[in-house]
């Protein structure tokens, strides 16, 4: 388990308990994060689970893969070295406590 | 009038084309998710399969790639090897196969970029609509709806205003290959098998493959590296080129793809105006546009399934899908199930969140074409009730002959304008 938070630009903020193995995309949805949409199931096809990792997790998370890389020029707002794809992060004991920006669009 | 209703029996044969003349059976897929939910086919003309109907069904299968593969054919006919080499495009790839060229052509495709093209969506609307609607009569599908979706991809594209006309004729010719009103080669009844290797087995198919490449050639003598198609001609990240067989089709493909289901997807939002006339009240609130034109695409659910084959044995609801069998995800169903929407006979157009199906929406064959579909639906709408009072049906509709497409290939209307 891991509690993660989702913060909107406005400031109100989304927290939940994930489960292990979840993607932060699917525990958006499963939350009704608004901006989280995830139209391709995690499959890495829409860019449509763009998040910003807080600058203080950044090193816990690492960065995007090749693939994500280039999918993350297909996004909808702004690229920041924080950029994700929220699909192809999984929840984990280590990720306990994460925060996430969501991006606004 | 009142608002279309399926009249099968519950009962009707999806092998069949002429089950979907009078519009997608679904009283069908109503008792199927209901009883049925995954269930198998026999079929004369080719091997059986598996039908999924229900939302949750579907998104579980589509995302599911490594056993759901698209690398045997997308649709229910079968392929030969060669048929399916000579015919592929990257939606009959898996991944990471797949990755290597969706990536090359998203970022074309992706919302920003798109949404650079509104203006232009708009100046081709006000010029569509002025010209249809100088009529107090006329065929919405024929007047308004076949006209947006191939203009704007020619705009996208780069291909001469001149040649527009004839394109959405070869697109009608090429996907409509089961309706003898588009096509006089109607694939279920073709004694030949002289198209076998041609995209969609059509004729048009050649045709399309010469023209994209002449326009290659002409543009690659002006030095114009613009556009989308040459974007997709630049190395993978790991240097791979496509082929020129490849490419070719992927040209037919975005021709086909873009064309109909656009088309589609408006008249079938016009017909729900002709039968819910309070949806033109609605759609004059500046609000409503941030969620109508995803209500008016779930409505019409023009794709109405894609196929894949299972690369390994799988459980269902205590049924085994076997190494080999073909799997059709009945996107069109899952659109209309009411564990995922609420009253989903009804068009509701402030409907949010609206998680359908239409795109094929869960999977990484996703639409590439969702944003501009999404933006031409959008602003079509937009201008056309700037410009109209009423509209109500002026004659009997009739239904594309396939079960592969839906949509209304006519329906005349009248309208009053403002
Ligand atoms: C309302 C209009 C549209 C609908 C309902 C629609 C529907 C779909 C569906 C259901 C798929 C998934 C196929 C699968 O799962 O195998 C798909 C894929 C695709 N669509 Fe669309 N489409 C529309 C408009 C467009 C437009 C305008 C374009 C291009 C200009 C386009 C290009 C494509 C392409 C290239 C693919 C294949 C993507 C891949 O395999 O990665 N579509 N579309
Ligand atoms: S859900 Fe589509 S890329 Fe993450």
């Amino acid at each position: 388990m891991a509690k993660i938070t989702w913060k909107q630009a406005d400031g109100s903020a989304i927290e939940a308990e994930v489960a292990d193995g979840t993607s932060l995309m699917e525990a958006a949805v499963a939350n009704s994060v608004p901006g989280v949409i995830g139209e391709c199931g995690g499959c890495l096809s829409c860019a449509t689970c763009h998040v910003y990792v807080d600058e203080t997790w950044l090193d816990k998370i690492g960065l995007a893969d090749e693939f994500e890389d280039a999918m993350l020029d297909v996004a909808e707002a702004e690229r920041r070295e924080a950029s994700r794809l929220s699909c192809q992060i999984t929840a984990s004991p280590a990720l306990d406590g994460l925060v996430v920006h969501v991006p606004e669009v | 009038m009142t608002v279309w209703q399926p009249t099968d029996d519950g009962f009707a044969d999806l092998t069949s084309h002429d089950s979907f003349i009078d519009g997608a059976p679904h009283n069908t897929f109503a008792r199927l998710r209901r009883e049925a939910p995954l269930v198998w086919t026999d079929w004369t003309d080719g091997e059986g399969f598996w039908s999924v109907t229900r939302h949750a069904d579907i998104l579980e299968l589509n995302r599911n790639f490594k056993v759901m593969s698209s690398a045997r054919g997308i649709r229910m006919e079968d392929q030969t090897y060669e048929e399916y080499l000579a015919r592929r495009t990257f939606q009959e790839t898996d991944p990471p196969e797949h990755m290597q060229t969706r990536i090359k052509v998203a970022k074309a495709f992706s919302k920003p970029v798109i949404a650079q093209f509104e203006d232009q969506i708009r100046d081709l609307c006000v010029d569509i609509l002025d010209q249809a609607l100088s009529d107090e009569e006329f065929d919405a599908t024929k007047a308004i709806a076949r006209q947006l979706p191939m203009r704007m991809l020619g705009r996208i594209l780069g291909t001469p205003d001149e040649d527009l006309e004839w394109l959405v004729e070869k697109g009608d010719a090429l996907i409509a290959n089961t309706d003898p009103d588009f096509t006089e080669h109607v694939l279920d009844k073709m004694d030949t098998d002289e198209f076998r290797l041609l995209p969609f087995n059509s004729p048009a198919g050649a045709e399309l493959y010469v023209y994209a490449r002449d326009l290659m050639a002409r543009k690659q003598a002006a030095g114009d590296t613009s556009g989308v198609l040459n974007l997709i001609l630049q190395p993978g990240p790991d240097g791979s080129v496509i082929s020129e067989t490849e490419f070719r089709n992927f040209f037919c493909l975005l021709v086909a793809a873009g064309n109909d289901t656009t088309r589609y997807s408006i008249a079938a939002g016009i017909q729900a105006m002709c039968h819910q006339p309070e949806l033109l009240d609605t759609l004059r609130s500046d609000d409503i546009w941030q969620t109508a034109a995803d209500e008016i695409i779930r409505w019409a659910s023009p794709a109405m399934y894609f196929r894949r084959t299972a690369l390994d044995d799988l459980e269902m609801h205590g049924q085994t899908i076997r190494k080999g069998d073909k799997v059709l995800l009945w996107f069109v169903s899952g659109n209309r199930d009411d564990e995922a929407f609420d009253d989903p006979f009804r068009v509701n157009l402030a409907r949010h969140p609206n998680r359908h199906l239409a795109f094929g929406q869960g999977g990484p064959h996703v639409c590439l074409g969702m944003w501009l579909a999404r933006l031409e639906v959008r602003v079509l709408f937009e201008e056309l009730v700037r410009r109209v009072k009423s509209i109500e049906p002026a004659g009997p509709h009739k239904f594309l002959r396939s079960n592969f497409v839906g949509g209304l290939k006519s329906l005349p209307v009248r309208v009053s304008l403002n």
